[in-house]
């Protein structure tokens, strides 16, 4: 893990931090199972184990639905690097998914 | 629970079904009960048409007067927003939900997410049956669910899912209210009220000549008779107030007692005691005939008693009427130095009719008046139809009179259109006093009479209404040949009357200074006679008196005779 910095400090590196993200997803539903194996797919490939990855089981955790706002399922957010970035959708669109991860162009392969 | 028995237009007919009361002032009344209960309603209307207050007045008073937790889910403003917005309602939105009674979850649809493919709503349902189930909540309001379209952008998958929510808000039994804003052609922006068949709730904000008025209107009440009509509404220190025209109660108290007007002249014309406390008083007027005048000295003669007075003034500024009420010796800074006289001046274009009502209430609550003057109430009305301006009007002297206030309002007849809707208003009001201006051999002066005064002896005459430096006056006018007289002409009258008056009594004058002299000389011819009487009784006494000694000395001869006859007799009978 990074040491913490300013709020400034972080957006001007995002990259030197490690990745933070949450997923929520409907219990077993065929969309959210759909986007758990993209994203963990996806971030192996990419960020071999240096990702954190939470999954939220919005009928498990209802009170971390409340406090985060979460309305659709699936929905991950990217905690960190800042800046914050929600995504919705079972990530069908890859390229939209790197790009909010703040992965360049350049680096898709 | 909320029924009320009179004119009712939602008892009308058969089985009903059960209905939630929203605690609306008047909107119970026209559902006959308030909106369905267990089921969803719309809400709709243009954006700043009251829908939020709507859905909030319906949460609130479901905990406070109903014992029904609440959530209110919104999508419009944040949470700090929602509850500063009706802290000035009185509602405690902060306590209630202290009190884990009401729920109020304002969610930020501000940054839209990145969609990446295919996705529900899930977590939206989930969120609501939690909060639903955290609070044990019965009613649930979500304000604006259209916002939701423009959050996410899959209008289809959006539809089938509020579908989907609005089912299980059905399924769980919670009394919902869901806003939605007006579109083109349509009630709602995305045609939601597809789904919301059973109750629909219209609102409006007409703007008319600059004024606004608010309407609310039930569309469509599946199962349930309700009122048709559009009923005006305002928002007020209560919150939503809806005015349903036909079922105004008419259960208030009445007093009997009776306050002065402040002018002598006119207490008299109204059988010598004034008006009811609590009643209703429309002066009406062309301008310059005093009508202000009149509110001053009814303002005037309530500080008299001690009692508080709020004087809402339109035209003038409140240094113009001390101004010109000292003209006329009518001191009101004394009044309100002792916080006795509240002035509220305020040109009428600064807000629309239903604002300026809400204001003026909202006044009335915190100053706790017993007498009203508005002054004058037609420039208020400028600019709304005959019908807002009648409806509106109506609603505040009812207002006024449940709550046993003195309301003096005045109305400039030279605005023909608006005096004719205040007019309509007048079978409201229980004293309508009439100002006309009385010319005549080129003088105009001022002349008052009574047009209606219920329940009170009064005066069928024009009399003259007078101001002078020092007060006001009401004097009867005087009937000549040529008709009514007043000004100049009534003092002419007046004086020749007086001159005739002069020379009658000069007349008599002299009738009984003649009979005193005639008095006197009976007096002196009576005092002679008798003074003749005393001698002629003086002189028969003295006669009398020697008429008894002439008759004494003849005894006393006639017994000294006697005597000498009996001596001589023994010696002649031996």
């Amino acid at each position: 893990m990074t040491t913490p910095s300013e709020p400034q400090e972080r957006e001007r590196a995002p990259t030197l931090e490690r990745l933070h993200l949450t997923l929520f997803v409907s219990g077993a539903s065929a969309t959210s199972a759909r986007a758990v194996v993209r994203l963990r797919d996806l971030c192996d490939r990419h960020w071999p184990s240096d990702y954190d990855l939470e999954i939220v089981d919005i009928y498990q955790q209802p009170e971390v639905v409340f406090a985060r706002g979460v309305l659709a399922v699936p929905t991950l957010i990217k905690e960190l690097p800042l800046p914050v970035r929600v995504l919705i959708g079972d990530f069908t669109d890859e390229s939209r998914l790197l790009t909010a991860l703040g992965l360049p162009g350049a680096r898709h392969d | 629970m909320a029924n009320t028995e009179a004119e009712n237009p939602g008892d009308r007919g058969g089985p009903q079904l059960p209905k939630s009361p929203t605690g609306i002032v008047g909107f119970d009344e026209i559902t006959g009960g308030g909106l369905p209960a267990g089921r969803p309603s719309l809400v709709c209307g243009p954006p700043g048409s009251g829908k939020s207050l709507f859905a909030l007045q319906f949460l609130v008073n479901g905990v406070t007067l109903y014992g029904e937790p609440g959530v209110f889910l919104t999508f419009e403003q944040n949470r700090a927003d929602v509850v500063a917005d009706v802290s000035s309602l009185n509602f405690d939105l902060d306590r209630l939900e202290a009190d884990g009674r009401l729920l109020v979850d304002a969610l930020s649809l501000e940054h839209q997410a990145i969609d990446t493919g295919e996705f529900n709503l899930e977590a939206l349902m989930v969120r609501l049956a939690w909060a639903v189930e955290k609070f044990g909540a019965k009613r649930v309001a979500i304000d604006n669910v259209e916002a939701l379209f423009a959050a996410f952008s899959r209008p289809a998958l959006v539809r089938s899912e509020l579908q989907r929510l609005f089912r299980l808000l059905k399924d769980q039994g919670l009394t919902t209210v869901i806003t939605g804003e007006r579109g083109d052609g349509m009630l709602t922006r995305h045609g939601i009220e597809e789904y919301l068949s059973d109750c629909v709730v219209v609102l409006d904000d007409r703007v008319v000549q600059d004024v606004a008025t608010r309407r609310l209107r039930v569309l469509k009440y599946r199962g349930s008779n309700h009122g048709r009509n559009e009923y005006p509404f305002l928002i007020g220190a209560q919150g939503l107030e809806v005015l349903p025209i036909t079922s105004l109660g008419l259960n208030k108290q009445v007093s009997a007692e009776r306050v002065s007007t402040g002018v002598p002249g006119l207490d008299d014309m109204l059988g010598g005691e004034g008006v009811f406390r609590g009643s209703g008083i429309l002066v009406s007027g062309s301008s310059g005939t005093g009508k202000t005048t009149i509110g001053a000295s009814f303002a005037d003669a309530a500080c008299k008693r001690g009692e508080v007075v709020l004087f809402f003034s339109f035209e003038e500024s409140e240094a113009e009427i001390h101004r010109n009420m000292s003209s006329i010796g009518l001191d009101l800074t004394g009044w309100v130095d002792r916080g006795l006289l509240h002035f509220h001046c305020e040109r009428p274009t600064t807000r629309g009719l239903e604002d300026h009502l809400a204001m003026m209430q909202q006044l009335i609550q915190e100053k706790a008046p017993t007498l009203v003057v508005i002054d004058p109430v037609s420039s208020l009305a400028r600019g709304g139809s005959a019908f807002d301006v009648s409806a509106m009007l109506m609603r505040q002297v009812y207002y006024l009179k449940a709550a046993s206030i003195t309301a003096v309002m005045t109305v400039l007849t030279d605005e023909s259109e608006l005096a004719q809707s205040i007019i309509n208003i007048s079978s409201l009001v229980d004293t309508s006093l009439e100002l006309v201006v009385l010319t005549a051999l080129g003088e105009r002066n001022r002349g008052l009479y009574v047009l209606k005064s219920r329940g009170t002896a009064h005066s069928n005459q024009i009399r003259e209404f007078l101001l002078s430096d020092t007060g006001i006056e009401v004097v009867p006018v005087v009937i000549g040949a040529e008709g009514l007289l007043t000004g100049s002409a009534r003092i002419a009258a007046e004086s020749a009357e007086r001159i005739s008056a002069e020379s009658m009594s000069l007349e008599s004058e002299e009738l009984a200074r003649a009979l005193e002299q005639r008095r006197e000389t009976v007096d002196a011819h009576v005092a002679t006679l008798r003074d003749d009487f005393v001698a002629e009784e003086r002189l028969t006494q003295r006669l009398i008196a020697a008429s008894e000694q002439r008759r004494e000395a003849l005894r006393l001869d006639r017994l000294a005779q006697g005597r000498r006859r009996t001596v001589r007799l023994p010696e002649d009978e031996p």
